[in-house]
């Protein structure tokens, strides 16, 4: 691919995020592509090397781009992470779709807040993320998959979440267990 | 007499240019009220007439012939315009007799017609340049005479005059937004007065005794600079930062903005393209967040107290100290001297069980720090394989400060 097209690649996903392509689609040098479960279409994603992910701002301590409710929206993030993830053996693309109730269940357990309230902070960070491409919202069937941005998780940051699911967020297993199963028979 | 029809407001506004001048200029030319030009659609019809003229040939046209080549235009219209044109003499019988049906066109009015038209698309600009260029012209000719200046200066004057009077009204008193729509007589004012005072030094030069009419043109200059100016200072004032006077209002952006849809509003920014990252979750950002969140269960009640003021803390148990037993000891080790040998001492103890414990009673007498003696181990080593420590390591028991004393008494 020359230069100019792939510039043009490179500044559209960063400027509209993951681009959803036809499959057949040409890779543009430097870019993932994650094919939809449906093996229709799908996502070119960029891909920076080790020392060149936004991460590096946190190692510099610089100021990384601010997000509304941060931490509230990466609860959320960890929760879908949670209930979309079910088989931790496999790469997290493309995971498998979990209802909201489910993640509301695993959201609440990690904050412990009123259950309106609960619900639109949820709400707002599912949208949050939905608009930068690290989750895919329905908000018609009120469904969650985890977006193509969350490819760019390294395999050592992998562990970490592992650590996450089956720790840190293991209070919420308990609750959240009935739904998993429906959950899994709903995808098949 | 003609119809105005119920134009849209904005295709008005693109027309009133052209009828603006139209009326000025054909101003002179009409008679009667009836026949003045109205509607800019008109000099459309006059235009088909003319050219339906053009191609007729040397035997000119009946009312009727021309009603048919304007068919694009109702006839009741084509009609009433021939009229007026014939009225006016732009459009005259082939033969002075009353029963004459065919007519001739003059060319006049439709050079006047390619003139109006530039003048429309132009602002006339372009036509005051061509007029200042071919009075200077007439001026610098060998056979013009003082006459001639004086008639240049004096139309120039006028121009000029009339041009600074329209914009100093304008400008005195009018909404900003009638003179952002004249804004054409400020363009290209700065040639207009440097070919003035071309044409204006030519002049003085040529006829030094003209002096007057040209102070009169130079007023009349200096009048229209300063009506630029004022015209343009209040301008500036309305569009802010911006020097592009052609900018839309901004109650035209403001109503773009509330009645455009979704689309067009989009549409604007189709050129651009944003840089826009997203924002960035690490996965020990979302571990810690949840760490962070995790609940803390209700919050605890401070444990009751009774109500009589604290007393501060009981007092403990009673320190265990074995000082004094411990100098006691010392004391039975050292007995009179001052300081002992260890191996001395372990002698005297005899065996190693109670070598033992008198060791273990020496360190812990060094060790207590109320007490003043001290246990210094040295680099001597007593070995005999026969005896029950076979074998003990120099060192010295002693009072601390006793030598110091001591030495202070034999000095003393």
């Amino acid at each position: 691919m020359t230069e100019q097209p792939l510039a043009l690649w490179w500044a559209k996903a960063r400027s509209a995020g993951p681009l959803p392509v036809a499959l057949g689609t040409a890779v543009p040098t430097g870019m993932l592509r994650l094919a939809e479960p449906d093996a229709a279409t799908a996502w070119l994603l960029p891909v920076l090397p080790d020392g060149a992910t936004p991460s590096v701002l946190d190692e510099l301590g610089l100021p990384s781009l601010a997000v509304e409710h941060p931490n509230d929206t990466a609860r959320v993030l960890a929760a879908c992470v949670r209930c979309c993830w079910l088989d931790q053996a496999r790469p997290l693309w493309p995971g498998s779709a979990a209802q909201l109730d489910e993640v509301a269940t695993v959201f609440g357990a990690t904050t412990g807040r009123e259950p309106m309230a609960l619900n639109r902070a949820l709400l707002g960070a599912i949208r949050r993320l939905a608009g930068a491409g690290w989750l895919l919202w329905d908000e018609a069937t009120r469904r969650v998959r985890l977006g193509p941005r969350v490819a760019t998780w390294s395999p050592a940051e992998l562990s970490t979440l592992r650590e996450l699911c089956r720790w840190a967020l293991a209070g919420a297993r308990s609750a959240g267990a009935g739904n998993d199963h429906v959950s899994e028979e709903g995808q098949r | 007499m003609t119809e105005t029809p119920e134009l849209p407001l904005a295709e008005a506004v693109g027309e009133a240019a052209v009828l603006r001048v139209y009326q000025q200029v054909f101003a002179v030319l009409a008679r009667e009220a009836g026949a003045m030009i109205a509607d800019p659609a008109l000099v459309d019809v006059d235009e088909a007439i003319l050219g339906a003229f053009a191609d007729a040939g040397t035997e000119g046209l009946a009312i009727e012939q021309a009603v048919l080549a304007c068919r694009q235009f109702r006839p009741g219209l084509v009609q009433r315009r021939f009229e007026v044109l014939r009225e006016y003499g732009a459009i005259s019988r082939l033969v002075d007799r009353p029963s004459e049906r065919f007519h001739r066109a003059a060319f006049a009015p439709y050079v006047m017609l390619l003139f109006l038209r530039r003048m429309a698309a132009q602002g006339g600009q372009s036509e005051l340049h061509q007029l200042l260029a071919m009075e200077h012209l007439s001026v610098k000719a060998e056979n013009a005479t003082a006459a001639d200046g004086v008639a240049s200066a004096h139309r120039l004057t006028k121009v000029f005059r009339l041009l600074a009077n329209e914009l100093g009204i304008l400008v005195a008193g009018s909404p900003v937004e009638t003179l952002r729509d004249n804004a054409q007589l400020l363009w290209g004012n700065r040639e207009l007065i440097s070919q003035t005072e071309e044409v204006h030094a030519t002049v003085l030069k040529k006829w030094p005794e003209l002096g007057r009419d040209c102070a009169a043109l130079r007023i009349a200059l200096a009048a229209y600079g300063d009506a630029v100016e004022s015209a343009a200072s209040r301008l500036l004032e309305q569009v802010g930062a911006t020097r592009a006077l052609g900018l839309l209002p901004p109650e035209a952006w403001l109503s773009f903005a509330r009645s455009a849809d979704e689309e067009k509003l989009a549409a604007v920014l189709d050129q651009f393209v944003f840089d826009a990252p997203a924002p960035w979750f690490s996965p020990q950002a979302l571990m810690e967040a949840v760490e962070s969140g995790r609940p803390v269960g209700p919050p605890r009640m401070a444990p009751p107290r009774t109500d009589v003021t604290d007393t501060g803390p009981e007092t403990g148990g009673e320190m265990v100290d074995d000082a004094e037993d411990l100098r006691a000891l010392a004391e039975l080790i050292l007995g009179e001297r001052n300081e002992v040998r260890i191996p001395e001492i372990l002698n005297e103890a005899g065996d190693w069980l109670a070598g033992r414990r008198v060791l273990a009673t020496v360190t812990s007498i060094h060790q207590h720090p109320a007490l003043g003696y001290e246990l210094i181990w040295e680099d001597g080593l007593r070995i005999e394989p026969g005896a029950s420590p076979s074998w003990v390591s120099d060192g010295i028991f002693r009072r601390l400060g006793i030598s110091r004393d001591d030495d202070h008494s034999g000095a003393g």
